[in-house]
């Protein structure tokens, strides 16, 4: 079964829609969502699916509290393990 | 050194007076590619700014930063009449940034926005104020967004509307919400679906005031900006002698 992190490395791939970003590449771990230079409108829709694809029900502000790509890994492991 | 000042009055300034609305000003941005514009605009940020430009993976975040943030700069220098190098930004707590002059205070208050070609600066000398944008273009999970967003009733009006009357009502009411939550400074610290837009906008009125549930003492004007090519709103905190809003709307 592919690990949290391959799992949303590949929603990110599917669903984060940036300007510029050519498919598949990947998201410097480091990096909040906010400073992928996502709109907040491909954010929160990235969160949606996120959501879904984890089964979680969590609001916009919790996830809006999450530093990174890594943190968001942490995130949701606590939540779904 | 106003290389601003002198930009406000050229021919390919990419930035320009798009509304007033008392004395709320809404610059419009063009975030068109242009290596031109983009090259010009490096020039004017400061060091740190280049930084978090430089940290910018890919290309349409940095060129809308990057033109984004000169066109603050020009308009804030050349309101304030101060020198570019004079001009630094702090922010607070959840990232909602703000001028100083020399370190000090500016005295003005600003929110920008930008999505795809567009970008908007909103500009007032006091009062807190948010502004949001989206490009009009087709959002395919329109049900799932607005379930993250909108509150019950917000979600009912939405599910009345097909088509692109109800891609245009979703992004209306999305780019009031995220007007307001930027003007309080929180964004989405603070969850949109436990508030609503005021009901006359929501029918289509262009202007109404807004309080928020937890607190009513505080009236912010809310104003959609919008056109065929984006959506757009401006929430600007109201003063106590403010002069009333016509029933009619803008």
């Amino acid at each position: 079964m592919p690990s949290t992190e391959e799992r949303i490395r590949q929603l990110v791939d599917d669903n984060l829609q940036i300007e510029g970003r050519p498919q598949g590449q990947p998201l410097n771990g480091e990096s909040s969502l906010r400073d992928t230079g996502a709109s907040s409108m491909a954010i929160v829709a990235f969160l949606v699916k996120l959501a879904q694809e984890f089964n979680l029900d969590a609001a916009p502000e919790e996830f809006a509290q999450i530093a990174n790509i890594g943190a968001l890994i942490e995130f949701i492991d606590a939540r779904s393990g | 050194m106003k290389v601003e000042v002198e930009a406000l009055h050229r021919k390919d300034c990419w930035w320009g007076a798009y509304e007033k609305i008392g004395a709320l000003s809404i610059i419009g941005i063009d975030l068109t590619p242009d290596t031109v514009r983009e090259s010009q605009a490096l020039s004017w940020l400061c060091s740190e700014e280049r930084v978090r430009w430089n940290g910018f993976q890919f290309s349409g975040p940095r060129r809308q930063f990057a033109l984004t943030r000169a066109a603050l700069r020009a308009v804030l220098c050349d309101r304030l009449e101060c020198d570019n190098r004079q001009l630094t930004f702090g922010y607070t707590e959840y990232g909602k940034p703000f001028a100083l002059i020399s370190g000090e205070s500016a005295g003005i208050s600003f929110n920008v926005s930008h999505s795809g070609r567009y970008g908007l600066l909103a500009l007032a000398p006091h009062g807190r104020i948010g502004v949001d944008v989206e490009e009009r273009v087709v959002h395919h999970d329109i049900d799932g967004l607005s379930s993250a967003v909108f509150s019950p009733e917000e979600q009912t009006l939405l599910a009345t509307a097909s088509g692109q009357l109800k891609s245009r009502l979703f992004l209306d009411l999305w780019v009031m919400k995220e007007a307001l939550i930027k003007a309080i400074g929180t964004g989405f610290y603070r969850n949109p679906a436990l508030f609503e837009v005021p009901s006359l906008m929501r029918q289509g009125h262009g202007e109404g005031i807004f309080q928020f549930p937890e607190a009513p003492e505080v009236q912010w004007r809310l104003c959609n900006l919008g056109n065929d090519g984006f959506a757009a709103a401006v929430a600007h905190e109201r003063n106590l002698d403010s002069a009333p809003i016509p029933e009619a709307g803008r």
